[in-house]
C-alpha cells in the first residue's frame, strides 16, 4: 500500500482543481481563443502584419518607453519604499496612501492630467519646454504616464522585503569596518535584489498594456508615438479583426518570454544560496569532522 | 586593550536601561554580564561597540575617549545571539568581508585574504565548510562562522551578546569551552552577556551581576557564588532557600541582644544535611518529594507551612533512603544573613540557626 502523505490542512485536490479550473477559465481560454482565431492567418501573414513599418515602431515605442519607466521606478520606488521603512516623519501614513493612488485612479483622469500638466502651456510644461524638453504629445509623454501608473508596483513589492531586513546585519557589517556605502551595496542591495526584479517586472508588464492614460498623453503619431494597443484598437475599428489579433498574439508572445526571463534571473538570485545537497551529506562525507 | 566605564546612564523613555554604570575591564580579561532579562546586559554591550548612544557618562578604550566613536572605527568584534551573518554571502565571504571593506591602502591581497579568512575557518574547525552558505549550517556552525568573522578584522576587544543563547545545551557545552580556549588563545578582552549562571561561572575570569540597571555585584565566579553582595545575587546564582519568619522570630543572636531588626537567611539546598534521628539544633520536617535528577537527588520538605528544598548526593539518598511522608531532621551546614537594607550580617556560623 503506497504511503499516504500526510497534510495538516486537509483539501489539496479540491484547492488544486479549483485553481486550475480558475485560471483556465481566467486566463487560458480568452488567450487559447485569441492563438485560435490568429491562427486563421498562416504564420507568414502574422510575420508579415507583426513586421510592417507601423508595427515594428508601435512595438518599440510600447516596449522601450515600459522598460525605460520601470527602470525609474526600479530606481526611485526604492527609494520611495526605503524611505517609507526606514524613517519616521510626520504625515508618512498620509504619503504611504499617497503611493497607491495610480491604483485607483481612472488611468484615463491620469492621461489627461499629466497632459495638461505638461502641455506647452501646462504648469510643468511652460517652464520645461523653453529648456527644449517636450513631454506631453511625444514619446517622453508616455514614459511619463506608463512611470505615474506602475510607481505602486516596485514600492510595495519591496516594502515587506525591507522590513524584513534584520538591523543586526547592518550592525554587524558596520562593527566589521564597513562604511554605510560598502554596507548598503555589499549587504543591503544584495537581499532586497531579487523583490526589486519582481517589482521591475511586475512594473513592466504593467506597463506593456497600459493604454487609457497613454493615448491622451502621447500624441498618437504612428511611427513616432504610437503603442501597440492603440494600433489594435485601430485595426478593429477599421474591422481588420484578424489584423489585430496577429498583433495581439505577437505581443502576448513578446511579454511572456521577457516575463520568463525576469522570473528565471529572479529565482536565480533568490536561491542560488538555498539549494545544493543538505549538509548531513556533506558532514558525512567529510567524516565527520564537525 | 583595555575598557573603561565612566557613568554610563540610558534611559528608553521612562525605562532606566543603565543607571550609573562604573566598570574597568582589563586587558586580556573574559567578563561575563551577567542577569535576568530587561537588566540593562545588552545595553551596555551594544553602548561599548558604539550600536547605541549613552545619555550621560564615557567609555574609554585604552585610557583614550571612545564615548562618540562610530561602531566601524572602534576595532571591536561583535557576535550576536542570532548569528547576522550575511545570506548571500558563502561562509568564506562571510568571514572575508571585514577584509574586503578595508580602504584601498589597507586592504591585503586577494591570496592574503584567502590565506587569513582559510586560517580562520581552520580555527573555528570549519574549513571545510568555505563555500556553503549560512543556510545550509547548523546553529553551532553558524555562531562558530559569526565569530570567525568577527575575528578576521582583529580586533582589540570581542563582544558577544548571548552567543549561545539560541543553541541546544549539548553544543552550547561544547562551544563555552572552545570560546574559553579561543580567548586565551587570541590574547584579546573579551565581554559576553548571558542570563545563563552556568555559563557565566564556567567560562569567565570576573562576573558582573547587574539586576534593574545597576550592577549588584562585581567578582571571579567563586566569590559571586559562595559570596554573594546582596539578596538579589544569591537568588540569581543557583537555587537557594529563603527563611523570614524564622530569623526574625527565633533567631537566637537577635533575641538576645533585643534588636528587632528584619533580617533574612539565606541557605543553599546542597547546604542542608539530613538525618533520621533529631539533630542538635536541627528542625523536624516531613518529606514531600524525591526527584533523582541527574547526579543529585531533589528532596522538598515540609516544616510547618513552609517548603524546603534540599539536594543530596545519590550516595547520600542511598544511605538515607527517603519515602515520601517520612519524618526527618534537618540542619544548615552554612548560610548567609542580609539585613532589611539588603546588605550582608556576619553572624556567627554556629548560632545563626538556633531556633
Amino acid at each position: 500500500m503506497a504511503a499516504k502523505t500526510h497534510r495538516v490542512l486537509p483539501g489539496f485536490g479540491l484547492a488544486l482543481g479549483y485553481t486550475l479550473v480558475y485560471l483556465s477559465l481566467l486566463i487560458l481560454l480568452p488567450l487559447g481563443g485569441m492563438i485560435l482565431k490568429a491562427s486563421e492567418l498562416g504564420f507568414g501573414q502574422i510575420v508579415d502584419i507583426a513586421l510592417s513599418e507601423r508595427s515594428l515602431a508601435a512595438f518599440r515605442v510600447t516596449f522601450g518607453a515600459s522598460l525605460i519607466a520601470a527602470l525609474i521606478n526600479g530606481f526611485f520606488g526604492l527609494i520611495v519604499a526605503w524611505i517609507l521603512v526606514r524613517y519616521p516623519f510626520p504625515g508618512k501614513r498620509f504619503v504611504d496612501a499617497l503611493v497607491d493612488l495610480p491604483f485607483a485612479l481612472p488611468t484615463a483622469v491620469a492621461g489627461i492630467t499629466l497632459a495638461t500638466l505638461y502641455a506647452g502651456n501646462g504648469w510643468l510644461g511652460r517652464y520645461i519646454e523653453p529648456l527644449g524638453f517636450k513631454v506631453a504629445y511625444t514619446p517622453w509623454g508616455i514614459v511619463v504616464a506608463l512611470t505615474f501608473i506602475t510607481l505602486p508596483f516596485v514600492v510595495r513589492t519591496l516594502q515587506p522585503v525591507i522590513e524584513d531586513i534584520e538591523t543586526e546585519v547592518e550592525e554587524a557589517a558596520a562593527s566589521l569596518g564597513a562604511s554605510r556605502w560598502q554596507t548598503f551595496v555589499k549587504v543591503i542591495f544584495p537581499a532586497i535584489f531579487p523583490a526589486l526584479l519582481t517589482g521591475f517586472a511586475l512594473a513592466f508588464a504593467r506597463a506593456v498594456g497600459e493604454y487609457g492614460s497613454v493615448i491622451f498623453i502621447a500624441g498618437n503619431l504612428p511611427l513616432i508615438s504610437e503603442i501597440t494597443p492603440l494600433l489594435i484598437i485601430s485595426k478593429l475599428e477599421q474591422y481588420d479583426v484578424l489584423g489585430a489579433t496577429a498583433l495581439a498574439v505577437v505581443m502576448l508572445g513578446l511579454s511572456f518570454i521577457l516575463l520568463l526571463a525576469v522570473n528565471v534571473l529572479q529565482w536565480w538570485t533568490a536561491n542560488r544560496h538555498k539549494n545544493n545537497e543538505p549538509l548531513e551529506v556533506t558532514a558525512a562525507r567529510a567524516g565527520g569532522a564537525a | 586593550m583595555s575598557i573603561e566605564i565612566r557613568n554610563i546612564s540610558k534611559r528608553f523613555g521612562n525605562f532606566v536601561a543603565l543607571d550609573n554604570i562604573n566598570l574597568d575591564i582589563p586587558t586580556g580579561e573574559l567578563v561575563a554580564l551577567l542577569g535576568p532579562s530587561g537588566c540593562g546586559k545588552t545595553t551596555l554591550l551594544r553602548i561599548i561597540a558604539g550600536m547605541e548612544s549613552a545619555d550621560q557618562g564615557e567609555i574609554l578604550f585604552s585610557g583614550a575617549e571612545a564615548t562618540h566613536l562610530h561602531a566601524r572605527d572602534r576595532n571591536v568584534g561583535f557576535v550576536f545571539q542570532h548569528y547576522a551573518l550575511f545570506r548571500h554571502m558563502t561562509v568564506f565571504e562571510n568571514v572575508a568581508f571585514g577584509l574586503r571593506v578595508k580602504p584601498r591602502k589597507e586592504r591585503p591581497s586577494d591570496a592574503e585574504i584567502k590565506r587569513r579568512v582559510m586560517e580562520l575557518l581552520g580555527l573555528v574547525q570549519l574549513d571545510w565548510l568555505a563555500d556553503r552558505y549560512p543556510s545550509q549550517l547548523s546553529g553551532g556552525q553558524r555562531q562558530r562562522i559569526a565569530l570567525a568573522r568577527a575575528l578576521a578584522v582583529e580586533p582589540k576587544v570581542l563582544l558577544l551578546d548571548e552567543p549561545f543563547g539560541a543553541l541546544d545545551t549539548k553544543v552550547r557545552k561544547e562551544l563555552r569551552r572552545w570560546l574559553r580556549r579561543l580567548h586565551d588563545e587570541m590574547h584579546i578582552s573579551s565581554v559576553f552577556v548571558t542570563h545563563d549562571q552556568e555559563e557565566a561561572l564556567e567560562v569567565a575570569d570576573r562576573v558582573v551581576v547587574m539586576n534593574h540597571g545597576k550592577i549588584e555585584q562585581i567578582g571571579s565566579p567563586d566569590e559571586v557564588y559562595s559570596a554573594p553582595a546582596s539578596p538579589f545575587v544569591y537568588q540569581f546564582l543557583g537555587n537557594v532557600n529563603v527563611f523570614h519568619s524564622r530569623v526574625q522570630g527565633g533567631y537566637a543572636e537577635v533575641e538576645r541582644h533585643e534588636v528587632s531588626e528584619k533580617t533574612t537567611a539565606f541557605v543553599r539546598p546542597h547546604d542542608i544535611d539530613i538525618a533520621l534521628q533529631p539533630l542538635e539544633d536541627g528542625l523536624q520536617a516531613t518529606v514531600q518529594h524525591v526527584h533523582p535528577i541527574g547526579p543529585l537527588v531533589r528532596i522538598e520538605l515540609q516544616h510547618n507551612s513552609e517548603i524546603v528544598e534540599v539536594e543530596l548526593s545519590r550516595e547520600r539518598h542511598e544511605a538515607l533512603q527517603l519515602v515520601v511522608g517520612q519524618a526527618v531532621w534537618f540542619r544548615p551546614r552554612q548560610m548567609r544573613v542580609f539585613g532589611a537594607d539588603q546588605l550582608p550580617r556576619s553572624t556567627p556560623e554556629k548560632q545563626a540557626f538556633l531556633f
